[in-house]
């Protein structure tokens, strides 16, 4: 290795820097809200699945509005809880994979899921050779549900989650990419919100232990992006389109979005996690 | 050539007569391959400069990056600002303040516990080396509306980028609150410096846009030979009639706003900042014979010499040439600078970096000009000559398709001062460092 002098120093005095900024929080403490999440996850995954039972039973049936109407309250339930189903690739990506995934795009034969239905839905306004998929998406759910009961959730993916969520936000909700077909995007943006703000509850009292202000400065956060989506809800409880999103609650959300992925990135560190 | 066979021969000797203990020994040198002696230079070893501790002093009446030599790498970011009111716009220019400070002169990165992500993104190592980094900050027409409330401050000529006729505006490479101009002798370096400042400004700033863009080194000029500019896409000199950088009262007449001028107080000792994304078609420019190319532009192509000239430096005489026999009237040097007592307040300093961004669908390549210039009065200065230029054979060629323009804010004087503070100062009674 070559190395300069100043740089073996700075080596020689990192070494020496105490690192451990925070106490570690106690394993103990995180079992709670470890399985507590667990059982969030379990529920939202029981919505998932009965939703897309609805969804894809209306899909095989023909019924093209009942479709439409069922796809994005069903997708909601995948997104809140989105960085666990994506510990298992093989089904993330047959649930949930975007047309960009795939270098032959929509005639690609591994594009399914969600948005593969999504765009043949809301792009061709038809139902037509659409049953294999809706089985398979069907299938996929049961199987996920069936995986996640028989994992255990690692702390530092749950807390991770939170981070995670954030970042599938600031990467791609914000464009309005997610659901370019029936620009539901929004529901999707809520059920990452809600999923992450779900985790910061759970360890609310660890995380306060370590930095009072930071959960405050988050909360700040959270309720500056809930308020703005709040405003594009619908009688029905559901979401305008994300055209009709005006660019300047375009541009409030990103501000918050990027303050919510760099403060929760921080999230594991604090509280003690690898 | 020669030495390379050579060593190849060599190396060929070599591999051939390694048995089972050479095969041995090769794996232990690949393990740690730093450790052979005399090593040929590696693939991965990197290409050296002495000039990664050069430094501009972020302090001075005048912000840097506009005066100072252009490096090689130059980027011009636009970002939205995000903040909701004073006391945040306030907040984003001390921080701006405090990270250019810091990254213009370098020094260690602050460690932090590893389980948490690091404050920096180790780009230029454990210790940020300075790397001739200079960020000028300028602000748009856009930071003037009901926001801020600084409307009643705003620089007279500042106004949002209006297309010219041959213009194709791409809507998200046009405008912004505010520009950063990043240039340094690498791009490693702008961008280490830009995401640094995305990093600890998520809440108050939004990229817009982005463009980066080189400019070619040139070998050192010959003793008692004016030193040359560097080529843009085109192939031609660029640069060869820009003002004398060095000339402090050239440059207060051209660049700077002065206290006495009748823009507001605050403004003094700031410039206009014209920002063009300038897409050349050089597929069919290289289908353009030398002669017209040359007639075009107005120079010689290999010297960058003004038509009938030896020297890229002399100076056409165009009092001379009425009819336009020698250099066309609608030459492009010739429209830009006439060179007539009237168009001396016309001047501008071009700062122009170039660009390649890629493939269109068509297959042709997209490059261009990142075109930036500095001046004390935007309508007098780029707007005009932008205007002679209208209509230019040259446009045959070209295609605008961005840009903006800014203000670009007075420097920063001392520790107690900070960018931005006498704008804030201008609507507002004081704002303490």
């Amino acid at each position: 290795m070559k190395k300069s002098p100043l740089a073996l120093l700075l080596t020689l005095g990192l070494l020496n820097t105490p690192f451990s900024a925070f106490a570690a929080t106690a394993p103990l403490d995180l079992v709670g809200p470890v399985s507590d999440y667990k059982i969030y996850v379990t529920e939202q995954l029981d919505q998932l699945g009965s939703h897309t039972q609805q969804f894809t039973d209306a899909v095989k049936k023909g019924d093209l509005a009942t479709a439409q109407k069922l796809y994005a309250p069903t997708r909601v339930y995948y997104e809140s809880i989105e960085p666990i189903a994506e510990l298992f690739s093989d089904l993330d990506a047959s649930i949930d994979s975007r047309v960009d995934d795939h270098e032959k795009g929509v005639k690609a034969d591994d594009f399914t899921g969600f948005h593969r239905i999504e765009y043949t839905l809301f792009s061709e306004k038809s139902t037509k050779d659409l049953g294999a998929l809706a089985d398979k998406l069907n299938n996929d759910v049961k199987d996920l549900q069936t995986r996640v009961a028989g994992l255990t959730f690692p702390p530092e993916k749950v807390v991770g989650g939170a981070a995670a969520l954030l970042e599938e936000v600031a990467a791609t909700k914000i464009s309005g990419e997610e659901d370019r077909y029936s620009h539901t995007d929004l529901y999707d943006f809520q059920g990452n919100i809600d999923g992450a703000k779900k985790i910061v509850d759970l360890f609310r009292p660890q995380i306060e232990q370590q930095d009072k202000a930071f959960v405050a400065k988050v909360d700040k956060n959270f309720a500056a992006v809930n308020k703005i989506l709040a405003k594009y809800k619908t009688k029905d409880g559901g979401f305008e389109t994300y055209d009709k999103v005006k660019e300047a609650d375009r541009k409030a959300l990103v501000g918050p979005v990027n303050t919510l992925a760099e403060d929760l990135s921080t999230l594991r560190g604090k509280l003690g996690l690898n | 050539m020669k030495d390379l066979e050579q060593f190849s021969a060599q190396r060929r000797r070599v591999l051939m007569g390694m048995g089972a203990a050479g095969v041995a020994l090769a794996g232990t040198a690949l393990s740690c391959p730093a450790m052979a002696a005399a090593s040929p230079a590696q693939v991965t070893e990197a290409p050296s400069s002495d000039k990664t501790e050069d430094r501009h002093d972020f302090h001075g009446k005048h912000q840097t990056g506009i005066t100072t030599p252009r490096p090689a790498s130059g980027m011009l970011v636009s970002f939205d600002v995000l903040a909701s009111d004073r006391e945040d716009l306030e907040r984003l220019f001390r921080t701006l303040n405090e990270r250019i400070a810091f990254l213009m002169k370098g020094g260690e990165v602050t460690q932090v516990d590893p389980k948490l992500p690091p404050v920096d993104s180790g780009i230029l190592g454990p210790v940020v080396t300075p790397d001739n980094l200079t960020i000028t900050v300028s602000v748009g027409e856009s930071l003037f509306d009901e926001r801020f409330g600084l409307a009643s401050t705003k620089p007279k000529r500042l106004i949002r980028m209006v297309g010219f006729p041959n213009d194709a505006l791409e809507a998200d490479c046009c405008h912004g609150d505010l520009s950063l101009q990043f240039c340094s002798n690498t791009t490693d370096t702008n961008i280490h410096a830009l995401r640094d400042i995305v990093k600890n400004l998520p809440d108050l700033l939004l990229v817009r846009w982005k463009q980066e863009g080189s400019v070619p080194p040139q070998a050192p000029a010959k003793p008692g030979v004016p030193a040359q500019s560097a080529r843009n896409f085109l192939g031609f000199r660029d640069g060869s009639a820009n003002p004398d950088s060095n000339d402090g009262k050239a440059m207060d007449a051209i660049v700077w706003v002065q206290p006495d001028s009748d823009e507001p107080a605050w403004a003094a000792n700031g410039s206009y900042q014209a920002v063009r994304i300038i897409r050349n078609f050089v597929e069919r420019w290289d289908r353009t014979p030398l002669q017209e190319q040359q007639s075009i532009l107005g120079r010689v192509k290999s010297t960058g010499a003004p038509m009938g000239c030896q020297h890229e430096t002399e100076v056409p005489d165009y009092a001379k040439d009425p009819e336009g026999k020698l250099t066309k009237l609608d030459a492009h040097i010739r429209l830009a600078n006439p060179r007539t007592a009237e168009t001396q307040a016309n001047l501008i300093l071009r700062r122009p970096f170039n660009y390649s961004n890629g493939v269109n669908k068509n297959g042709q390549l997209e490059m261009g000009l990142l075109f930036i210039c500095y001046q004390a009065d935007l309508q007098k200065g780029f707007i005009t000559v932008q205007t002679r230029l209208n209509g230019e054979p040259l446009e045959e060629y070209l295609k605008p398709v961005g840009g903006g323009y800014f203000f670009t804010l007075p420097g920063v004087t001392g520790d107690k001062d900070f960018i931005g503070r006498s704008l804030l100062n201008a609507t507002q009674p004081t704002t303490n460092a």
